[in-house]
């Protein structure tokens, strides 16, 4: 049933802080525990400083990259997975 | 061939407009050079103070809730540093104005304020509305420049609270502010004194909040932000200028960087004029609008004799220098948003975002009437005056912020 090649996509766009970072943690943690990966979408530049450190907090590994101006993804992704695959 | 990706044609767009907007900051700047000595000054500081925040994504909210919703302390101690710089320099001006401070003479453009109740309960009003609105009102205020939908609701509330504080005020000064105490820690304690106590308060927070910090993230590894920019980065052509530009322009700068930064604008300010504040002149505007619409409140009791964060009524004109201030904030961020490439109509999720704004924004602009200040008049301007009424509001801050983060976490 798992869904391997589809990367789940969490669009938090206009959403400020904190609330970028509690849906987050709240996707990771209740909607889809143990989740290998994860894009998040934000327009909101803190919370490329406080998403990041969260999810590293569960053990995950993250990337940021800019979608467009003003735009960013986090792309949160399970370390040992990442470096065993 | 395909074309062009949206991206890169916006970037050119959004720093063409950045370059452009700098063009329109210099002409307000020689109309206001022609027009009143302090104008200039006020708009640079204003502009100065909208690009740093923009930067170094300042934040006096997230430096109280982060430590209660992330145990996260960076931001704090950004503020913790910018305080300790202006408290220097504050130290420095007013000593210059007030040789004696046992004389129970005060310095008169410092942010000493009548503290009692009312700091308690501006500050706790304060602390608990920004958290709900996501801004405190100086970060509002720089967030509108960055295109931030909500931020223009949370002004549009705070107005609403001044007014209502506006309506209430002669009351309140009536029974409370009118006998509340002035406590400006030189009098009894000397410069010396003052300052030592400041640093070391100052410095125990610092280490406090480290600490608390720390305690939450025992046995992780420290990182740093991994950001890597997709976007195609403007080719380098060995244009040192323009690399030191896109260095100063384009990266993010720390909490560190920009309160210390913040700092020095503000004894820049203050050598001159008088320290950072923001709420006197919204309040100003809030009234002089009621009173347009004739809904005016009639006098307010005091506020000549009170420094800081009170409105300004000048004759005549709607233009002030602290207008040249609120504006310069605005037009700041949003010009080193453009230059960032960061710029962007936010447009909040859902009609609870906007209620959330405008409520937090009522609360705190009521709050920030009565504290006479907002975090930066009443807390940022406050502390390094040496004024106790800045740690009273201080400590009302921190209890509100806990308030409202128990509350946004109950209602996310």
């Amino acid at each position: 049933m798992s869904e391997q090649n589809e990367t789940p996509v969490l669009d938090v766009r206009g959403e400020i802080c904190p609330y970028p970072m509690l849906r987050t943690n709240r996707e990771l943690d209740d909607v889809r525990p143990g989740v290998p990966e994860l894009r998040v979408w934000t327009d909101h530049p803190p919370a490329l400083s406080t998403i990041p450190p969260e999810a590293m907090k569960r053990g995950y590994g993250c990337e940021i990259s800019e979608r467009r101006p003003g735009e960013w993804e986090i792309h949160i992704f399970n370390a040992e997975t990442a470096a065993a695959g | 061939m395909t074309a062009l990706p949206a991206s890169v044609r916006t970037l050119d767009r959004s720093t063409a407009g950045g370059l452009l907007a700098l063009v329109g900051l210099a002409i307000v700047y020689l109309i206001a050079l022609r027009t009143d000595a302090a104008w200039p000054v006020f708009w640079i500081s204003g502009v100065a103070f909208g690009a740093i925040c923009q930067r170094s994504r300042f934040c006096f909210v997230a430096g109280f809730r982060d430590l209660f919703l992330m145990r996260q302390g960076r931001m704090l101690r950004g503020i913790i540093a910018g305080l300790a710089v202006a408290t220097a320099g504050f130290a420095m001006i007013m000593a210059t104005v007030v040789p004696n401070p046992g004389s129970g003479v005060l310095p008169s453009d410092a942010h000493i304020l009548p503290l009692g109740i009312a700091t308690v309960l501006g500050g706790l009003l304060f602390g608990f509305g920004m958290v709900l609105s996501g801004g405190c009102v100086s970060g509002s205020l720089y967030r509108m420049g960055e295109g931030y939908i909500g931020s223009w609701v949370a002004i549009g509330g705070v107005l609403l609270g001044l007014y209502a504080m506006a309506r209430t005020w002669n009351w309140w000064w009536d029974n409370q502010i009118s006998s509340d105490r002035i406590s400006w820690l030189p009098t009894d304690l000397n410069y010396t004194g003052a300052i030592v106590i400041t640093f070391l308060l100052l410095g125990a927070a610092f280490v406090a909040v480290s600490w608390w910090e720390r305690r939450a993230l025992r046995g992780l590894p420290t990182f740093t932000i991994p950001i890597s920019s997709a976007a195609p980065e403007a080719s380098e052509d060995g244009n040192t200028l323009g690399s030191l530009a896109r260095k100063v322009f384009r990266t993010e700068w720390t909490p560190l960087i920009g309160g210390i930064a913040l700092a020095a604008v503000n004894i820049l300010i203050f050598i001159r004029y008088r320290p950072l504040g923001v709420v006197g002149e919204l309040s100003r505007w809030s009234t002089d609008f009621a009173a347009n619409i004739g809904a005016g409140v009639g006098e307010l009791k005091g506020i000549s004799d009170i420094p800081g964060c009170v409105p300004r009524f000048v004759e005549g004109t709607w233009f002030s220098d602290a207008f040249m201030l609120n504006a310069g904030i605005i037009a700041g961020a949003f010009t080193a948003a453009l230059l960032a490439r960061e710029f962007r109509l936010r447009v909040p999720r859902g009609p609870r975002r906007y209620v959330q704004s405008l409520a937090g924004g009522v609360v705190m602009g009521y709050g920030a009437g009565l504290g006479l200040g907002c975090t930066l008049g009443a807390f940022f301007s406050a502390i390094p005056s040496l004024a106790l009424n800045g740690w009273v509001y201080a400590i009302a801050l921190v209890v509100g912020a806990y308030a409202g983060t128990a509350f946004i976490r109950r209602f996310p």
